[in-house]
């Protein structure tokens, strides 16, 4: 594989996880710092199916979307009734809790060593396809009274339960399936990358996706996907060593929130009727000439 | 003449901390029927409300909804059957249009789960079509047709508190809780907004519960009217009877009125 | 001798305990006069912690100078935060969401910044800081840094104890507390206020950052202790200063013990569990208030 096929492989790959934190973070204002522990539990599980126990993949990743899963609908249940600070801090926490477990359960993982020998299933089709199919369940989501009642939790929670929605589970839907879109990313990374290890899976990384949401546009599906693609393809592009490009991404999302805290594309969508209204201006002055 | 009652509230109390916010209220809303709570400011109105809507619990005390105790529900399961309310301090969703906004009020009716919205099948773009129209239709009734895609919150006061009620309607009540309708409309506004009220009220047969302390909005609409004041209930009656009331008449301007 | 070692862990668990009060109060302080929780003290306190080193090491200060000057680093970092990351939204009245992506942000870019300047290892402060390593009282050793910690945190609390209640800035940051509005309905400046709280929440936490990089371990993840303070501030019962300074207090002890019988690795899984009992079963902390919206 070319390098550009590598690099555009795992940013692919890294957008799905994105999509994730757009629909919980992004849509539903639910701010977790442990989205990413849902990745690397994705990884793992599907990784010590295949490696150990010899499963094949498409078995492997059900397994590993089922246990995040379960797991999602525990940790939802136990911190989405709480406030907006502390389930900040508790979603931190449970990354932490994920990372220390993987970290001690050395025999089964790695440990910190971390886990390789991972075989390389993902191919380039499956990645890309698997994006496209990401992005067309999201914007069914938004389009559907799902993205409606996000917005409304989002904006007045109060005021969503009196009109009848069942907020919290709403949350817990949410919190699941981008709990299982990281779990995919997860196993579809694991696979690409060959090795992994528990301190891929900290809150910088949950931070990051969602600096790369807010960068494009919390309210526009279109501003995270090419947000994402930008950002993410920036370091590799650019030659940037871990830290400095997660500085960088700092930098910009301090300049964005503070400059033009709708993010780069606020609401606008690419759809066949905004590309239409991208020309119609010039149409219109020959009209009224 | 005799309707049936809708909503019965016996004995209900609620304590904060150390602070008896309402003590003991009980009152009857009928069918067909605009009952008003009124008292100055802090009289426990709102948290009768709240306690009706399931916002807050009562301490103790029962609300009972067409025969079922509905005191301990979840706001949305109250909502679900049959019981819509507006707020005092308008509560609209940010950034939403005003049709959008009408819209939440059907989701929960969604014959879909979530797996078939990812998919995008076509039964959930038939109900959104459907759901669109229902709203329009409450849009339209509550005067706001030109307005229906402009972001709820640019528009007036005025026209905001209808998006409120009309909201209210879509959830297909049988009663309405007003909080405060006129709060912070001129005399001209309210007055559109009483005969909006009293349109609605007549047109789809809606129990009412109205919160005010303006003399007129109350007087014009109610048939009953209760009386709070610091959490005790002081007077209930008709219109006429609560205004020659010496009691009502100290606790809303003094005693000092009352003795010239 | 059992005695003697849990005595010692006592004393350490004690001294843990001090850090995490310091950096717990310096972070509720700023939650209850601004509402929300502000990660970027973990980056105050990590800029500091290395000023400290750099005045140790580089320009060979002794301990005082050391001290000092990681309180003064750790209050210019502070007031930089404010500017950067929560000033214009503040001003702009902007959604919350929006302080805590960017206090986040700030966290993540201080720690950056340590990355890239010292490099990703564990640095220590040098031996010749403390004249005396340890006291020996019959056969306990006390670890002179965890005696240190313990004073100098009294001193400081005292210190901030006087300034809350006799000051002019103390009192006006404990009203903003109350009520951000009418404070500055009352003729108070409400910036004045805000860069005050957050000087002295920064002063808290830069000398938490050096007390904590002396006494225990300094590293490019030292910020990430903010987090402690959080669970402290969670567990006391945000809005009570005093709450919350008991509650890291035990923490510290109650973390001491855990790592000692069942290691680092698995203490986090257990404080994370205790959290979410204690968010589930009394979400206001011992001493603290709930926060509920007015309908």
């Amino acid at each position: 594989m070319t390098f550009y096929l590598t690099v555009s492989l795992a940013i692919a790959v890294s957008s799905i996880a994105v999509l994730g934190t757009f629909m919980l973070t992004g849509m539903n204002g639910l701010f977790s710092l442990g989205q990413a522990a849902f990745m690397g539990l994705g990884a793992y599980v599907s990784a010590i199916c295949v490696v150990n126990y010899g499963l094949p993949l498409p078995v492997a990743i059900l397994i590993s979307i089922g246990i995040t899963i379960v797991l999602a609908a525990f940790v939802g249940l136990a911190t989405l009734k709480i406030r907006q600070d502390f389930f900040a801090l508790v979603t931190f926490g449970f990354g932490q809790a994920v990372i220390g477990l993987l970290t001690q359960m050395v025999n089964v993982t790695g440990g910190a060593m971390g886990f390789s020998n991972i075989p390389e299933y993902t191919t380039p089709a499956l990645a890309f396809i698997s994006l496209a199919v990401a992005i067309v369940f999201v914007w069914g989501l938004r389009k559907s009274h799902f993205g409606r009642d996000s917005l409304a939790i989002r904006s007045n929670e109060l005021a969503a339960k009196v009109a009848g929605i069942n907020v919290f589970k709403h949350k817990m839907i949410i919190f699941i399936i981008s709990a299982v879109f990281a779990a995919y990313a997860g196993a579809l990374m694991a696979f690409h990358t060959q090795y992994v290890e528990p301190a891929m899976y900290g809150w910088i990384t949950s931070v990051t996706w969602i600096i790369i949401v807010f960068f494009g546009g919390r309210d526009s599906l279109t501003g995270t996907v090419i947000g994402a693609l930008v950002l993410l393809a920036m370091p590799e592009v650019l030659r940037f060593t871990a830290a400095w490009s997660t500085l960088i991404y700092c930098v910009i999302i301090l300049l964005i929130i503070n400059l033009r805290p709708r993010g780069l594309f606020g609401t606008w969508e690419l759809t066949l009727r905004s590309l239409t209204r991208l020309f119609k201006p010039k149409k219109a002055v020959e009209e009224v000439k | 003449m005799e309707n049936s009652v809708v909503i019965e509230i016996k004995n209900l109390t609620k304590i904060f901390g150390g602070l008896c916010a309402v003590s003991d209220f009980s009152g009857n809303l009928c069918e067909n029927q605009i009952i008003g709570i009124i008292g100055p400011n802090g009289a426990g109105k709102t948290t009768i409300m709240n306690m009706v809507s399931g916002i807050i619990q009562p301490t103790s005390g029962s609300v009972v909804f067409k025969g079922q105790d509905i005191s301990r529900l979840e706001p949305e399961k109250i909502n679900h059957q049959g019981i819509a309310r507006t707020f005092q301090n308008i509560r609209l969703f940010q950034d939403m249009t005003v049709l959008q906004t009408v819209m939440t009020a059907y989701s929960w009716r969604a014959p879909y789960n979530v797996l078939e919205t990812l998919l995008s099948l076509p039964r959930v773009g038939k109900f959104e079509k459907e759901i669109r129209e229902k709203s329009m239709c409450w849009i339209e009734k509550v005067g706001l047709t030109e307005q229906a895609n402009l972001t709820a919150q640019s528009l007036p006061y005025g026209m905001q508190r209808r998006v409120e009620i009309a909201r209210a309607l879509a959830s297909e009540p049988c009663v309405l809780l007003l909080d405060e309708p006129g709060a912070g409309l001129n005399q001209s506004e309210v007055c559109d907004l009483v005969d909006l009220i009293q349109g609605l009220h007549e047109e789809l047969s809606l129990a009412i519960m109205l919160i005010d302390h303006r003399m007129d909005v109350i007087m014009r609409l109610c048939k009953w009217i209760y009386v709070q004041d610091f959490g005790k209930g002081i007077a209930q009656g008709t219109p006429e009877q609560i205004q020659k009331d010496p009691v009502v008449i100290k606790a809303y301007l003094g005693e000092e009125i009352t003795n010239a | 001798m059992q005695s003697a070692m849990i005595f010692q862990q006592v004393i350490n668990g004690l001294s843990l305990g001090a850090v995490y009060a310091l950096i717990a109060v310096g972070f509720a302080m700023i939650f209850n006069v601004l509402k929300f929780s502000n990660f970027a003290h973990g980056g105050v306190l990590g800029i500091s912690a290395y000023a400290g080193f750099i005045a140790a090491t580089t320009f060979k200060l002794p301990l005082v100078g050391v001290i000092l000057v990681g309180i003064l680093a750790g209050a210019i970092t502070a007031v930089i935060v404010e500017f950067v990351a929560f000033r214009w939204i503040r001003l702009q009245k902007g959604q919350l969401i929006y302080f805590f992506v960017t206090s986040v942000t700030m966290l993540m870019l201080l720690e950056q910044i340590l990355i890239i300047s010292f490099g990703a290892s564990f640095e220590s402060f040098p031996y010749t800081l403390l004249k005396v390593k340890a006291i020996k009282l019959s056969n306990l050793t006390i670890s002179v840094t965890s005696l240190l910690t313990l004073v100098v945190t009294i001193i400081a609390f005292g210190i901030l104890i006087y300034v809350l209640k006799k000051t002019k800035v103390g009192i006006a940051i404990r009203a903003a507390s109350n009520d951000l509005v009418a404070t500055s309905l009352m003729g108070i400046n409400v910036d004045f206020v805000v860069i005050s709280a957050f000087v002295i929440s920064g002063m808290l936490g830069g000398l938490s950052g050096v007390l904590y990089g002396i006494s225990a371990s300094l590293s490019p993840q030292i910020g990430e202790i903010v987090v402690k303070g959080f669970i402290a501030s969670v567990l006391g019962g945000l809005g009570s200063l005093t709450g919350v300074a008991i509650a890291a207090v035990a923490l510290g002890l109650v973390e001491v013990f855990l790592i000692s019988t069942i290691g680092s690795g698995l203490s986090p899984v257990v404080i994370f569990v205790i959290m979410i009992v204690f968010l589930l079963v009394r979400p206001q902390g011992f001493a603290g208030v709930s926060f509920a919206d007015k309908a």
